[in-house]
């Protein structure tokens, strides 16, 4: 229109320019990460590091997997987050339901102040008096500190997200199924999930997630080798293997690619979820 | 409840042909519906919440030499005037300052490139959102790996290039630690950012531009007198919480450091750790935890001030 095809072409070839570049930028780590992965000892303790395995080896993987707590780790990690997921999910179905459509009681408006509130509060400040509550509950060194934790933490975030998606479900299809001798619960279950099945996979992809990261409280309430979790896990084999990357390298690899292969499967999902909890965040 | 009772039968004479108790049932429901929740947030937010400030008064650690007694503001004083925390207090601003606006930056430069309708963007976005995903815990150990100085990539690279004679220690060196954990948390968190502007990019109306093409303003013109202001919302929210998210971040420089080397690259929550996990003292780690809380507040104020000023401003026009 007005500018020139020139200037578009530029624009243009500056765009891909750009975006190659931050391409580079983003995936180089994780190319770097499989390459290391997968070099033998001697190749990856290269004074010229290079793009190039010589001779491609799984030793590392096999070293990884047989040798170190890393599948303990990864099941430990694995049932965690699975846990905390179904649980978060469940309680914020039921507030998020009742966000949806109760919003004109005060407690309910309460609760829902209460829980943005709690999304401000970082869990680093909250790290010395939940230590001192989970051990004199008995449950440090054991996975419920954990399960606690997590669900308490990604609640309200689960909440705003369902609401954001029950709000969409019209009003007229609950009272179809009120008129039909449905309970709120047996209304909930035929009638609201099953339409918001997108919504539900989204905030429970977003739950694990946040649980399969977390690094601070696996660090802090789990001393036991065989309840470790996977993050704090990987940053103590920099300790236990220092020069040994190959090894944590694959390791790495073992523990994003769940999560990345969740992810590019999902992708849709989780963009929308993550801007709408930043909107309402 | 027993008292509301009466008052929602008032309230409501529309619904008077669903019966009376009708919107008190709802009433029990939706308290039912929000009390597990609720109940979550009392015990492991509020008592905690509450608790570090209770501590900070008193002397209290977790080796049960402390008597408990009250303390006054003793706790505070000492954390003060401990030897490191001036400098923690200053690496937490360099930390927050430097890494917001490098995520900024990347952020937006990245969005507007997305926005572009090119071929080829849905796989650009995939790749640019990765690093948000990962683990802070592996992006740490990834980077931690390139910037060895024996057998990493990018020292190498560095050397060949020229810019380097030799290797260098950058996390183990007390100038470089801190800014090489910055801009690797740069290259996780500045997807967010990416995501979130694109969107709100998508909701400017073309028409805007194409009557500021018109006038004869240029690409440069466009994104300073027409892309940046309509950003602002969105840009002001997303500082917002990234300089709370980014200030209390703990991962990143304890995988990375420790916060070492000499407590170089040591900001505030490496120092609650230090103080409750390594000097068992909840006391100090407390009045510490309570400082950046108040803090926090201090800064949530001001926002919501700034947000009230702006809104009176907009109706009085």
């Amino acid at each position: 229109m007005v500018e020139s095809k020139l200037s578009k072409r530029v624009q243009k070839l500056l765009t891909y320019i750009v975006l190659i570049a931050f391409s580079l930028f983003c995936l180089f780590p994780f190319l770097w990460m499989v390459i290391t992965a997968l070099k033998p000892a001697d190749e990856v303790r290269s004074t010229t590091p290079s793009f190039f395995i010589n001779n491609p080896t799984f030793e590392n993987f096999q070293h990884v997997f047989w040798n170190t707590g890393f599948l303990t780790y990864f099941k430990n990690s694995l049932l965690v987050g699975v846990t905390a997921t179904v649980l978060a999910l469940l309680f914020s179905v039921f507030s998020a339901y009742a966000l949806t459509r109760f919003m004109r009681f005060k407690g309910v408006k309460l609760v829902s102040v209460t829980m943005i509130l709690s999304q401000m509060v970082p869990p680093v400040l909250l790290l010395v008096p939940l230590y001192i509550i989970m051990m004199q509950l008995g449950f440090l060194n054991s996975h419920i500190s954990l399960i606690v934790a997590y669900t308490t933490f990604t609640i309200p975030l689960c909440t705003f997200m369902l609401t954001s998606f029950f709000s969409s479900i019209p009003i007229e299809l609950e009272e179809a199924a009120e008129i039909d001798g449905c309970s709120k619960i047996g209304m909930i279950c035929r009638v609201i999930l099953p339409i918001s099945i997108p919504g539900i996979v989204s905030t429970s992809l977003f739950a694990f997630v946040n649980a399969w990261n977390e690094f601070m409280f696996g660090y802090v309430f789990i001393n036991d080798d065989s309840l470790r979790t996977l993050t704090p896990g990987l940053s103590l084999f920099k300790g236990l293997y220092t020069t040994d990357w190959g090894s944590i390298m694959s390791a790495s690899v073992m523990s994003v690619l769940p999560v990345v292969i969740l992810f590019l499967y999902l992708q849709k999902f989780l963009v929308e979820g993550m801007t709408a909890g930043a909107v309402k965040g | 409840m027993r008292a509301s009772i009466g008052k929602d039968a008032q309230v409501q004479p529309f619904s008077r042909k669903e019966g009376p108790n009708r919107e008190t049932k709802a009433k029990r429901i939706a308290y039912l519906f929000v009390l597990p929740s609720l109940l979550f947030f009392l015990v492991i937010v509020a008592y905690p919440l509450a608790s570090v400030i209770w501590d900070s008064f008193h002397d209290k650690n977790l080796l049960n030499t402390g008597d408990g007694r009250f303390v006054g503001l003793a706790n505070y004083v000492e954390v003060i005037r401990s030897e490191y925390f001036l400098q923690a207090a200053l690496n937490t601003g360099i930390w927050t300052i430097l890494s917001v606006a490098g995520e900024y930056v990347l952020g937006i430069i990245a969005a507007l490139a997305l926005a572009q309708g090119i071929r080829g963007r849905a796989i650009f976005r995939g790749i640019i959102i990765i690093p948000w995903v990962v683990p802070v815990v592996v992006a740490g150990l990834t980077w931690t790996w390139m910037l060895t100085p024996d057998y990493g990539v990018l020292n190498s690279w560095l050397v060949k290039l020229g810019l380097l004679d030799e290797p260098f220690y950058f996390l183990g060196e007390p100038d470089t630690a801190l800014l090489s954990i910055i801009i690797v948390n740069i290259w996780r968190s500045f997807p967010f950012y990416t995501i979130t502007f694109l969107a709100a990019l998508q909701s400017i109306p073309r028409d805007i531009y194409e009557a500021a093409a018109l006038d004869g303003l240029g690409p440069i013109g466009r994104f300073f007198k027409i892309t940046l202001p309509q950003l602002k919302g969105v840009s002001i929210v997303l500082v917002m919480i990234h300089i709370i998210w980014t200030s209390i971040n703990f991962d990143f420089i304890w995988v990375m450091t420790e916060g070492g080397p000499v407590h170089s690259s040591e900001t505030l929550p490496i120092m609650i750790y230090r103080f409750a996990m390594q000097e068992l003292n909840i006391g100090l780690a407390s009045a510490l935890a309570s400082l950046l809380l108040a803090f926090m507040i201090i800064g949530f104020m001001m926002y919501y001030l700034y947000l009230n000023r702006k809104s009176d401003h907009r109706g009085g026009m």
